[in-house]
């Protein structure tokens, strides 16, 4: 087989390939190393500055005043547009999340493990 | 799309092209949508014509690439910016120094080179985090502890190439001192090793820092010269065990003294980073808010007033938690040492033993530790002193600008310092700031830093108001001959234009080398003050 056309038959097929599916597995691994020190669930021993508790559950408990869980891996109503939407544009002082730092793949995996519980 | 100045659309194509058949094409990232993605979080320029913005972004994976890179920008005159893990918020972020750089995204070069347990060293790229470093100590069982900043996210290249600084001794905590060799991609694309990474067939890259000859790896530093891509570092034996206690002195005055014994303790490599405090400081966030308000009404009260308000407090003026490492033999022979001798020197002394640690902590006791870094366990719970928390539950901040200056380590200039400080926001017209029960920082043991920090927003109105208060504050303090030792991008060349002793024969000195090491100015123009002759404005 000619290298050319090899390397196009090869184009061809992976882009008739369906797109892989979202790993709940591999979105807990990235949600642990990306999120989890911030979002993880510990509970919040002192909201103001406190040692111990981690700024993202520690926030969210000050914002929803126990209306929502302040843990995010027991939410059942994150939305995957907003993840997506807020892990790339950050939120108040949470910064920017970079594809060099976690792929468009791996989001999509976080979005899998966030939502496994989702109430339609 | 936002281009570099100077350069044309379709010269600028021609480079994404290469860029992309040096890295490949998933690593070249030039949409508006993905560009955004290395927008500086806490830019004090969020939205303005002069927030520093990238024109696009590359991501090498190895130093070949990135020498690659180095010569396309050369050819086209790029300016280029590299990231380690471009987590270096309040001080730029992974934005660059100048808009329309390129950024090189450092964090695909992620190996743990290696980790020498007896020889005690660390040699990384530039990709790796704190917590990767860390795991990979922890899930070999090594005997090493790291000396961590606040923020884990950040690498141990990155961090000590921005002078940052951890918790633990002396030795470990200025992270910029304990590296031991690095290599660089000066802007010529050349590859070179320092110390005595520049012997061919040497093993003691990471044990012998000088090599022979004129040392060069300052002039990375909080500079523009190059790109280093591999940089080790010494670590601490882990100690067998940590002991804290907590000393209360009761006068204001007692705080001269009190500093002269920690510093002894310090000095002679007995103690980790002091953390000072002030009882009666604190109890103005509580119960003492409405006697500190009164002490304050009519102004920078006088000693006499602060000492005679101290006593009607019933409360210590300062305290200080001392924290020791070693074998639990010397730590507790060192505490009572330390007992002993600020005990003598300080009537009214108090003294209270701390926690007491056999380490490593156990992995599974982790997460309930509090003051992790510390224990050399990286974090990023410092960030709850900016994130949504009780104390500004319906308006937090988008981020923040830290400024912290050198002053010296004596408690008389940290006094003048706050009420420097003090005056300086009533000039401005804000809400009173600061009384006279200021603690340092103590991250290098050499000196004290003090300062500010202001909030950041995603709103032009209000970040005018911040660059408005530390511009002022930057000014006051360089009127007494303090300056801060790094400041995000947007005041650089203020903050450098401080240092301007013999008509600021140091900056002129190194644009000198800019000239000469970097003649088409294309590694981070601007970044502390350096530009490139083209670029140069006229000092006044």
């Amino acid at each position: 087989m000619r290298p050319a056309f090899f390397l196009l038959l090869l184009v061809v097929l992976a882009n008739s390939l369906p797109a892989q599916t979202p790993s709940e597995t591999n979105g807990k691994a990235v949600f642990e190393k990306w999120c989890a020190p911030c979002h993880g669930a510990v509970a919040p021993k002192n909201v103001m500055f406190g040692t111990g508790a981690l700024a993202g559950t520690s926030a969210l408990a000050v914002k929803y005043k126990g209306k929502k869980p302040a843990v995010l891996e027991q939410r059942t109503d994150l939305a995957p547009a907003m993840i997506k939407s807020v892990v790339r544009h950050g939120l108040y002082g949470m910064p920017i999340t970079r594809k060099t730092e976690v792929s468009d793949a791996e989001l999509e995996d976080v979005v899998a493990y966030l939502t496994r519980n989702r109430k339609k | 799309m936002v281009l570099p100045s100077n350069v044309s659309e379709a010269d600028f194509n021609a480079v994404l092209g290469e860029f992309r058949s040096a890295v490949g094409p998933s690593w070249v990232f030039s949409s508006d949508e993905d560009v955004a993605l290395y927008r500086d979080s806490y830019s004090i320029n969020w939205g303005e014509p002069e927030e520093r913005v990238a024109s696009a972004a590359v991501a090498p994976a190895k130093v070949e690439e990135v020498q690659q890179i180095v010569r396309i920008a050369n050819r086209y005159r790029i300016p280029l910016y590299p990231i380690s893990t471009g987590r270096n918020l309040t001080y730029g972020g992974s934005a660059p120094n100048m808009r329309g750089s390129v950024v090189v995204d450092l964090k695909r070069m992620n190996r743990i080179l290696e980790v020498d347990e007896k020889r005690a060293f660390a040699l990384v790229e530039p990709g790796v985090s704190y917590f990767d470093l860390y795991n990979h100590i922890r899930e070999r069982n090594l005997k090493l502890m790291l000396d961590v900043p606040d923020p884990g996210w950040g690498s141990p290249m990155g961090n000590s190439l921005d002078h940052g600084a951890g918790y633990t001794m002396a030795a470990f905590r200025d992270h910029f001192a304990s590296h031991c060799g690095m290599e660089v991609v000066t802007p010529d694309g050349e590859l070179i090793r320092t110390g005595m990474g520049a012997v061919p067939n040497a093993d003691s890259w990471q044990d012998f820092h000088y090599g022979a000859g004129p040392t060069v790896d300052g002039l990375f530093a909080q500079s523009n010269f190059g790109i280093v891509t591999k940089m080790g570092f010494w670590l601490m034996p882990m100690p067998e065990a940590f002991l804290s206690g907590s000393v209360t002195v009761p006068r204001h005055q007692d705080l001269e003294a009190l500093v002269g014994e920690v510093s002894y303790l310090e000095d002679s490599g007995l103690t980790g980073m002091p953390q000072y405090g002030s009882p009666v400081g604190q109890a103005a966030f509580g119960p003492g808010a409405a006697a500190m308000a009164s002490l304050m009404q009519n102004g920078w009260p006088s000693a006499e007033a602060i000492e005679n308000f101290v006593a009607a407090q019933k409360r210590p003026a300062w305290s200080v938690q001392l924290y020791f490492y070693g074998p639990e033999e010397t730590v507790r022979a060192t505490w009572q040492a330390a007992k002993r001798r600020i005990g003598k020197a300080i009537a009214g002394a108090t003294f209270q033993d701390g926690e007491f640690l056999t380490l490593p902590i156990p992995k599974e006791k982790e997460p309930a530790q509090s003051d992790k870094p510390r224990l050399g366990i990286p974090a990023l719970e410092v960030f709850n002193m900016v994130a949504r928390n009780a104390g500004n539950a319906n308006d937090p901040s988008d981020g923040h600008a830290d400024l912290f200056v050198t002053i010296p380590r004596k408690a008389s200039a940290l006094f003048e310092s706050a009420r420097v400080l003090y005056e300086t926001y009533k000039e401005l017209g804000l809400p009173a700031r600061g009384n006279p029960f200021p603690t340092p920082f103590t991250y290098y043991s050499r000196c004290f830093w003090t300062g500010t920090t202001v909030p950041t927003w995603r709103d032009p109105e209000k970040n005018a108001r911040s660059r408005a208060i530390f511009e002022k504050v930057i000014n006051r303090c360089a009127e007494h001959g303090w300056v801060g030792y790094r400041t995000s991008p947007a005041f650089q060349d203020l903050l450098i234009s401080k240092y301007s002793f013999n008509n600021h024969s140091l900056l002129r000195f190194q644009e000198k080398l800019k000239d000469s090491i970097d003649p088409n100015g294309i590694i981070s123009p601007g970044r502390y003050g350096i530009w490139p002759a083209s670029m140069r404005k006229s000092r006044a």
